[in-house]
């Protein structure tokens, strides 16, 4: 369970401070599903960098299955994204100079797990339809594509949380529905989902969408059973 | 996938950028081998260059020459002892010299080392004409005064040949062909040597032999000229092991040719090694350069590797093993073209001298190409292991 107390996040000092976060409070269970979105600028994005470690927040806590991450040094972070959190974004980044079966096995390799785990990583990119293109790099991948792998890549560590970074953002629709499946399926599979994305109709794909407007929650709306996740993407269109 | 194979595709598949790296670290190998090679084959030539200096030691009877003096009035010198050196001691210098040098050099072969040139010199009348009459060892005397060259004729090879200073033929009006006679001796002049400017241009030679005959010294000798070139084993220290066991003898190092050839060889060696470390220094540079780029290129890369779980240390491993795989292509690399490179150098400094190929210097060029680009990739990899997730991720 992942619970945001009180988190505010401050750039720059004194009267020409701007926050980007004030006072935050959000609490995803396991298993959940939640579309952060807002207009640009609204903190969505830092939001997401504050909950993956990534950035240092100014006030409040964030606690990961009651354990504290905002503080945690170069170590522990290593830990989390090991174990605990992953990540989508949506300029996909795979390494360019690796193939898609070997992007899908770099979190396996870091966390020393070589054990059968290219036969896992090519399950992994059966998953999500691409075991065709296993040898091929990125260059020579679509976007949609580039970003199948990239949430292969996410899911191979069997990490609980996924975090993702506007993932539909630099694919067309069509494409954009097929992936918001595949967090669907991952989400059914038992991983947690926190999704930024400053398109209503994607946000309609979670369970939960919290809206955010220049850094303070606005609007927090619990849509479950309102939408089917196995739906055809009707929304989308 | 472990760490190293990840690396090892890595780097294969950025082969271009890889291959800078790896010429920038064969460009500091390749000089000192080069270098090194290029030293190793002179090392002969630049011995045999010093050789031109003459003779390094020289061997005389001990005679004390007794300086009588009153007050400050001089009344010249009185001569002590016997003025010729029985024949056997040569061998027994011989012994001495080689030994010395064998010792130091861990010689094992037991072939004649040092050049030792015996000599007779006997005041004669050849034709009416007061000569120095001078019994020698032809290949000898030959091997210590390089610069000898015989302008008509050959060396002498028989006993009853002789070979005429330029001046001594003239005066003597005699050449190639003619017969002369030491001491009812008859020989035949086969050779006249070049004018050398020295005293060797008014003396008549005839093997030791042949002189110690028609003079009645059989057995004797009057000095000893002795060329011994050892690195390890000053001529000093040799000429005192001969005075201390050889009775009779008078042993003295020509100094200032013995220090100033060990110092020749001493700068040549540090000239060398100066050069080969600038060249290595200059190489390190550019591989630290290179892989700065390297890593500064890959930011991105970094940043995406840290996100899926890398350490710092995995991330500097990264940059350790791609540095030994960058060095070994290097060391490989630069030991090709530093090899071809002596090739061409070498005979340009030293007059035509043909290189040899040196197989001792590969696994040393590689361990150092290893050795700098490790060196050189600490700091980028340190770096590089800086890197943080979000800034990386966000620059785009």
């Amino acid at each position: 369970m992942l619970e945001i107390k009180n988190v505010s996040k401050t750039y720059g000092n004194g009267s020409s401070s701007v926050g980007a976060l004030k006072d935050i409070s959000v609490q995803v269970d396991d298993g959940d599903f939640v579309a952060i979105t807002g207009p640009s600028g609204s903190g969505k994005s830092t939001l997401l960098s504050v909950i993956g470690g990534l950035e240092k927040i100014s006030a409040g806590e964030v606690l990961l299955d009651g354990r504290r991450i905002d503080n945690l040094n170069e170590k522990e972070l290593v830990e989390i994204r090991r174990n605990k959190v992953a990540y989508v974004f949506q300029q996909y980044h795979l390494i360019p100079s690796l193939t898609a079966l070997e992007n899908v096995l770099l979190p396996l390799t870091f966390h020393g797990l070589a054990d059968g785990s290219r036969k896992k990583a090519a399950a992994m990119l059966q998953e999500v339809g691409l075991e065709k293109r296993a040898k091929h790099k990125p260059g020579q991948l679509s976007g949609g594509e580039q970003q199948r792998v990239a949430i292969a890549r996410a899911l191979i560590n069997g990490c609980s949380l996924i975090l993702a970074d506007e993932p539909t953002g630099n694919v067309d629709q069509k494409t954009g529905v097929e992936i918001l499946k595949l967090f669907q399926k991952a989400n059914e599979d038992g991983h947690t989902i926190i999704m930024v994305t400053h398109s209503p109709e994607v946000a309609r794909r979670a369970k939960r969408i919290v809206t955010l407007r220049d850094g303070e929650i606005v609007d927090q709306v619990n849509q479950e059973g309102c939408e089917k996740p196995s739906g055809k993407g009707g929304i989308i269109q | 996938m472990k760490i190293y194979q990840l690396v090892f595709r890595d780097t294969l598949r950025r082969r271009r950028r890889a291959l800078f790296t790896a010429v920038g670290v064969a460009i500091g190998v390749a000089a000192v081998v080069a270098v090194l090679t290029v030293a190793n084959a002179g090392e002969k030539r630049i011995y045999s260059e010093i050789d031109k200096y003459g003779p390094n030691m020289m061997v005389t009877p001990a005679i004390n020459d007794l300086d009588l003096k009153l007050g400050d009035l001089r009344l010249g010198s009185l001569a002590v002892g016997n003025n010729l050196i029985p024949e056997g001691r040569v061998s027994e210098i011989r012994q001495i010299t080689d030994g010395a040098i064998r010792e130091a050099l861990g010689i094992q072969d037991q072939e004649d080392i040092a050049t030792i040139a015996p000599k007779l010199f006997v005041a004669t009348t050849v034709n009416g004409t007061s000569v120095m009459a001078v019994g020698f060892d032809p290949q000898q005397e030959s091997a210590i005064k390089t610069w000898w060259d015989i302008s008509k004729g050959r060396y002498p090879e028989q006993q009853n040949e002789a070979l005429l200073g330029d001046r001594a033929s003239s005066a003597l009006g005699v050449d190639v062909g003619d017969p002369i006679s030491l001491n009812d001796e008859e020989l035949t002049v086969v050779g006249v040597l070049q004018e050398t400017g020295s005293q060797d241009d008014y003396q008549v030679f005839a093997p030791l032999g042949t002189v110690q005959k028609a003079f009645g010294k059989e057995g004797l000798i009057s000095s000893i000229d002795i060329r011994a070139l050892c690195s390890a084993c000053p001529v000093e220290s040799i000429a005192d092991s001969i005075n201390k066991s050889i009775p009779g003898v008078r042993a003295v190092a020509v100094q200032q040719i013995a220090e100033s050839e060990m110092n020749l060889v001493m700068k040549v060696n540090r000239f060398m090694l100066a050069l080969a470390a600038i060249t290595l220094v200059v190489g390190v540079f550019a591989v630290v350069s290179t892989m700065m780029s390297s890593v500064h290129e890959r930011t991105k890369d970094i940043g995406i590797m840290k996100a899926v779980g890398a350490s710092r240390g995995q991330i500097v491993r990264m940059f350790v093993y791609e540095a030994v795989a960058v060095g070994l292509i290097g060391g490989i690399m630069g030991y090709v073209a530093g090899t071809l490179l002596s090739y061409v150098l070498g005979p340009l400094i030293f007059d035509g001298l043909p290189m040899s190929y040196a197989p001792q210097y590969l696994l040393p060029a590689l361990g150092l190409a290893i050795a700098v680009a490790i060196v050189a990739s600490v700091y980028p990899a340190f770096r590089a292991s800086q890197v943080r997730v979000a800034e990386s991720l966000r620059a785009l």
